[in-house]
């Protein structure tokens, strides 16, 4: 017996639980499915802060908000979605501190706010440098809340993993899941279905991302015929630990943290002369991989130092940074600078929506980081994604009930879409002969990361894409050892890897084709500036016929020309 | 490096357990998670644990290393494989094991749902614009919202281990993450339901959630500041409240704990008549002295009056406990032992990153205007 | 001979006074000289920490005043709460100037000495297995003859590390060292380092005595002639109630428990007035007679 709700939400994380949330207070019964319990969702490990124009420490507006994001996006995002985001962002923010969010707070009381990059004011909000963390666990606590007034409407499908969108009709019925636990293929049903799986970065090698950064929700959707948007701008974040990508905030930056060469010299005075560390994250990236790349780095890694901010500055404001230090790179950051490199840590493309979280097909939404409004364009800023998750999440969760609440319950039509995931399933677990997934996500990873990071070369995407055909020819033979009912993540993980590879194929075919650089997307060797006249337009894909199939769309401008960017 | 590992696997299914054994070569940087991940990819694939963030923030990887609970993400497994000693990983104690190393989670977050873990705003919030509350304040539950949640306390919990039904340190954690914020007005009905057979007063004192937690929430302390607030706010009912309160009384009164009257004191007189045969056995043995004449201390009459100076000061409550959070945060877990504050510079072993050593960038960059 | 300020406590002030005398004529063989606090107090337990948190701070302090105020640099307890307590306290007011600074003004209105931060808190097992072990080796001449001990730590000696910090909390290995220097045998068994149900015993007994349970029936059945332990409380609780679980399982144990001091005292030859077993609920008559023999 299937269980269907009005609004049924794929992931958990931030973007997930913020629509759950509010879909249920407009009135909605809501399911939500997630392949790891809520509170371990990658928003949980954000560290820096969440964007919004409150004005708490020096004179802000919404206005200056907006205009460091067009810029920060490389003129690339939508200037109507970003309106409407930096003006709702700050009633999002008392919102969630009126639930209870742990927030650091000025002298006075009221919440502090910190300088992030390429921003004009000190606009980004925190909890020390665990602000995710304390934004996941303050939305579960208001989940479990409607749970505790209504479970009859608030259902959690935890650890269910969601492999396929159910469409008949033109319309998305519910999604096909493996539930983890227990096994075996389920189907939960939505009026509406809100996409807020998160994002990809688990497609490179070194990344800042979870495990759990697959793609899921980006993949479905592109099999499911809907176009995918800008996908060829990965953010690399400036500051991943050197060996493992782990994560360390751009908020050290934003407390006064150097970045050094090997020569002990503050490079970025020669890059970004006014804003130094803080110009925005593709600027400070490419800056790193240039004195890499000359030879000024260590380890292929510069340092970041913070060895001046003192020991109670670290303890107060950045004590989970030093302990990530001090646990995956051996380094007390009080007393020696840490090795940072760039590392693949945001996707600004995703499913394309409108500013309500409406997907080209209708009943299907999308928020959070897979999803592409756009606010972020060709570069995100720091800060800002946190606050799309909540802010595109709520808005996504009213609309997708308004308009569930508002249909006739669709036809029941997981039936044959079962029978057909359940056919496909059995088919991989049946394969005894062939290749364990391993060496394949590995060599994914390392493609990508040296074929399609920082700087990108024609003949190296070229390259690429050679590569992710030929793994997808390796992956038709894909062996899961696992074939039992019980936490078969095996089975999991291998369903995982062959959406990463359609994705990257997606990721490369925008990347060649746009012919300038441009945010995140880098082409210092052909291309070397931005091209507005050819290339101010979102890229398109499409899944057609197996492979990616490439339009363009025009980007939304309401007051702000495009101007040479500099920091 | 070579590491090795012996595995409990364990089949839900048909109750079958086994130990196995597995070894493999693994980058020096190497966490446990990451050698799960090698045994898992490469020689068998059906072995069971969760994982995602592998940055200590999601709480996935709790399991057992030699029989106490960590992250597994968090432990690096250099020194280990340097001694050449091959720990046996097992699933985490206290909760039911579903396969291999996941075990099933729903009795531990049951418990955190009886907390009401949520915010019981305590007056109209202001509309469109944040509560001012100030930073000392809410750094009286700072500790307690870095809990992820991951189940290591409750793994090794003593008194769940004799008492199943104990709330138990992460869902008292959570609760005291509400009683100490101001922004919630529930504090007393909360304090009632914490102290509840099975509440706090259950716990045994034993520090293994305190020593076990990866992210330094101090389980323990949360429950003592709940202690804290519950006698301050008077729930004091609870026979362990009780107890603890004539510790106050006689340290104040004679300096010195005075046993005889413990057992009436925490029990009542009715109780304590029933415990009458028992007692008398101790006091053939001196066990329990007699009352009269109480033993009193030298100078008393100090630790009375320090009594009443630090009343009226009036840092009651769990603020007394969290006023000595900052002094103890020097010692943070993992961060130099008992060498003083901070421990020392370089104190933290970097065994992959031999060049970076060498290159020490020069200590003071030149400054330049932003 | 190393002067230190000693600190007993509650329990060996009244109800384990067998712990003050076996130490008071032990000490000396081990080099150590006492300097007896007379004007302190009861340092709270977990119970005033819980009750009036800034109450047991000050008491804390106080007794580290007048610790410091003897000229030595060491405090030694031999009771695991007053440990971490003592501990805990004297790393705050070390720690926080400005806390310090505070607890010293109200210790100074009522005529106690301000408290400087010199002092170091150690357990009495800390020094017998540490700095004082060779004494100890030389002392221990008379050997338990290889009577088979099991060493139960108890928590607070152990736990939180960083605030104790001496052994592995997981893996101790003071009280083997110090058994097998006095010629006995230690056992290994789980409960060893797991609680002994004391601080609970009167509030929730049932699931103190699960807890008291574990660590005696392990012994008992990993063949120990007797339990050692650091903690008068873990003793009390050991010893005393272990009649308790007789009533409730039927099982009677009659496992004699010893303190650390006894242990030790035994070997070097301490004379029954100053082991004072007869203090003890459960008999330790077979180990003396196994060790006449």
């Amino acid at each position: 017996m299937a269980e269907t709700h009005d609004v049924l939400v794929i992931g958990a994380g931030c973007a997930g639980m913020r629509a759950a949330i509010e879909a249920f207070d407009k009135g909605a019964n809501v399911g939500v499915v997630s392949k790891l319990h809520p509170t371990r969702s990658h928003s949980g490990a954000a560290e820096g802060g969440i964007n919004a124009a409150l004005g708490n420490t020096a004179e802000d507006s919404p206005e200056t908000h907006a205009f460091d994001t067009v810029k920060g996006s490389d003129y690339l995002g939508d200037q109507d979605a970003i309106e409407i985001f930096t003006r709702e962002a700050p009633g999002d923010i008392y919102q969630l501190e009126h639930w209870g969010a742990v927030f650091t707070r000025n002298e006075d009381g009221r919440l502090a706010q910190r300088p992030f990059g390429a921003a004009g004011s000190p606009r980004t909000v925190f909890a020390a440098d665990i602000t995710g963390h304390v934004l996941i666990h303050v939305l579960y606590e208001q989940l479990m809340k409607r749970v505790a007034q209504d479970a009859s409407r608030m259902t959690v499908y935890e650890e269910y993993f969601a492999w396929r969108l159910v469409i008949e009709d033109g319309r998305c019925h519910g999604v096909i899941s493996w539930d983890l636990l227990h096994g075996g293929l389920k189907f939960v049903g939505g009026g509406a279905t809100i996409l807020a799986t998160g994002g990809a970065g688990r497609i490179y090698r070194t990344t800042t991302n979870a495990y759990a950064c697959t793609g899921d929700g980006m993949a479905m959707a592109l099999y499911a015929g809907l176009p995918l948007k800008d996908m060829e701008f990965m953010q690399f974040h400036p500051t991943t630990m050197y060996p493992t990508g782990i994560l360390l905030t751009e908020g050290c930056r934003g407390e006064g943290a150097y970045l050094i060469n090997k020569d002990g010299e503050r490079f970025m005075a020669r890059y970004a002369p006014n804003a130094l560390e803080l110009a925005s994250r593709d600027v400070v990236s490419r800056s790193e991989q240039t004195e890499i790349d000359e030879g000024r780095g260590v380890n292929g890694s510069v340092f970041l130092d913070m060895r001046h901010l003192g020991a109670e500055k670290i303890l107060d404001r950045l004590p989970g940074s030093r302990e990530l230090s001090m646990v995956y790179a051996g380094i007390d950051p009080i007393y020696a600078p840490v090795p940072v490199r760039p590392g693949a840590h945001y996707h600004m493309g995703g499913v394309e929506t409108d500013e309500w979280g409406r997907t080209e097909l209708e009943g299907l939404y999308a928020a959070g980081e897979n999803a592409c409004v756009s606010v972020h364009g060709a570069n995100r800023l720091g800060g800002n994604s946190l606050m799309e998750t909540i802010t595109f999440g709520r808005r996504s969760g009213q609309h997708a009930a308004e308009w569930a609440l508002s249909q006739a319950a669709g036809a029941d039509a997981a039936e044959s879409h079962l029978a057909d995931a359940d056919r496909d399933l059995k088919t991989l677990l049946g394969r005894t002969n062939g290749e364990r997934p391993w060496q394949i996500r590995d060599a994914l990873g390392a493609t990508m990361f040296e074929n399609f990071g920082v700087f990108r070369r024609e003949q190296q995407m070229l390259a690429a894409i050679d590569d992710v055909d030929a793994l997808r020819e390796r992956y038709a033979s894909v062996i899961v050892d696992d074939k039992g009912d019980v936490f078969n993540n095996d089975l999991t993980q291998a369903i995982e890897l062959g959406n990463a590879i359609d994705l990257a194929a997606a990721m490369l075919t925008a990347g060649v084709a746009r012919k300038e650089s441009r945010g995140a997307h880098s082409r210092p060797h052909d291309f070397p500036a931005r091209d507005d006249e050819n290339f101010m337009k979102h890229s398109i894909v499409r899944w057609q016929d197996g492979a990616p199939d490439l339009s363009y769309k025009e980007v939304r401008k309401t007051k702000w020309e495009p101007m040479e960017r500099t920091y | 490096m070579k590491v090795g590992l012996k595995i409990w696997r364990y089949d839900s299914k048909s109750g079958d357990k086994a130990l196995r054994e597995y070894e493999m070569d693994a980058p020096e940087e190497a966490t446990l998670l990451d050698c799960l991940d090698i045994v898992k990819d490469r020689q068998d694939g059906t072995l069971a644990y969760r994982k995602s963030c592998r940055m200590m923030i999601c709480g996935s990887c709790g399991m057992r290393m030699d029989g106490g609970a960590v992250l597994a993400c968090k432990t690096r497994m250099y020194d280990i494989a340097q001694a050449g000693h091959v720990p046996v990983i097992s699933a985490m104690g206290n909760l039911p094991i579903v396969k291999d190393l996941v075990v099933d989670m729903d009795p531990f977050w049951a418990k955190i749902r009886a907390v009401d873990p949520y915010l019981k705003p305590g007056y109209d919030q202001a509309a469109e614009r944040e509560n001012v509350v100030s930073q000392k304040q809410m750094e009286s539950i700072h500790k307690e919202s870095l809990c992820i949640m991951c189940g290591c306390c409750v793994s090794e919990c003593n008194s769940m281990e004799s008492d199943p039904d104990f709330l138990g340190p992460a869902a008292l954690a959570k609760g005291m993450r509400f009683v100490g914020d101001p922004r919630d007005g529930a504090t007393v009905e909360r304090l009632e339901t914490y102290s509840e057979e099975h509440g706090l007063w259950d716990c045994t004192r034993c520090y293994f959630c305190q020593e076990r937690c990866p992210k330094g929430v101090d389980p323990r302390d949360a429950i003592a500041k709940l202690g804290a607030e519950a006698m301050h706010n008077g729930i004091d009912r609870d026979m362990g409240a009780k107890h603890a309160k004539w510790f106050v009384t006689s340290a104040k009164t004679t300096g010195w704990l005075r046993e005889t009257e413990l057992v009436p004191k925490t029990q009542g007189v009715i109780s304590s008549i029933k415990e009458m045969k028992f007692a008398m056995g101790l006091a053939v043995k001196g066990k329990v002295p007699p009352p009269f004449p109480p033993h009193v201390a030298a100078d008393v009459h100090e630790s009375r009056a320090l009594f009443d100076l630090v009343k009226e000061q009036g840092r009651d409550g769990a603020l007394g406990i969290v006023q000595g959070e900052r002094a103890l945060m020097h010692l943070a877990h993992d961060a130099g032992g008992t060498d003083g504050a901070y421990g020392k510079g370089g104190d933290y072993p970097v065994p992959y990153l031999p060049e970076i050593d060498k290159p020490e960038p020069k200590p003071e960059p030149k400054k330049e205007s932003a | 001979m190393k002067e230190v300020a000693y600190y007993k406590g509650c329990l060996a002030s009244l109800s384990a006074k067998e712990l003050d005398i076996s130490t008071q004529a032990l000490a000396p063989k081990l080099g150590i000289e006492l300097r007896e606090l007379d004007s302190v107090t009861c340092c709270g337990a977990g119970d005033i920490h819980e009750a009036e948190p800034d109450y047991y701070l000050h008491l804390n302090a106080r007794i580290l005043s007048y610790a410091e105020a003897t000229g030595c640099d060491t405090l030694m307890t031999v009771c695991n709460v007053c440990t971490l307590n003592l501990r805990q306290a004297n790393h705050q007011l070390q720690l926080d100037e400005t806390l310090r600074e505070r607890v010293n003004d109200n210790l100074e209105s009522v005529g106690v000495p301000r408290y400087s931060g010199t002092i170091d808190v150690l357990h009495f097992l800390w020094m017998a297995a540490g700095t004082h072990f060779p004494q100890l080796q030389a002392a221990a001449h008379k050997g338990l003859k290889g009577l088979k001990i099991a060493p139960f730590y108890g928590c607070q000696i152990l736990r939180p590390s960083k605030l104790l910090g001496f052994d592995d909390p997981d893996k101790p290995e003071s009280l083997e060292r110090i058994i097998r220097a006095c010629g006995g045998e230690p056992i290994d068994y789980p409960a060893k380092i797991k609680c002994c149900g004391f601080p609970i015993i009167q509030a929730r007994e049932d699931t103190a005595l699960a807890e008291l349970i574990q660590p005696i029936e392990q012994a008992k059945e990993a063949g120990a002639d007797a339990i050692v332990t650091p903690c008068p409380l873990c003793h009390l609780s050991l010893d005393a109630w272990q009649s308790k679980l007789k009533k409730q399982t039927g099982k009677d144990f009659q496992m004699p428990i010893l303190h650390l001091s006894q242990l030790i005292g035994v070997a070097a030859g301490l004379t029954d007035s100053e082991l004072k077993f007869k203090r003890h609920v459960v008999s330790v008559g077979p180990i003396v007679e196994k060790l006449r023999v």
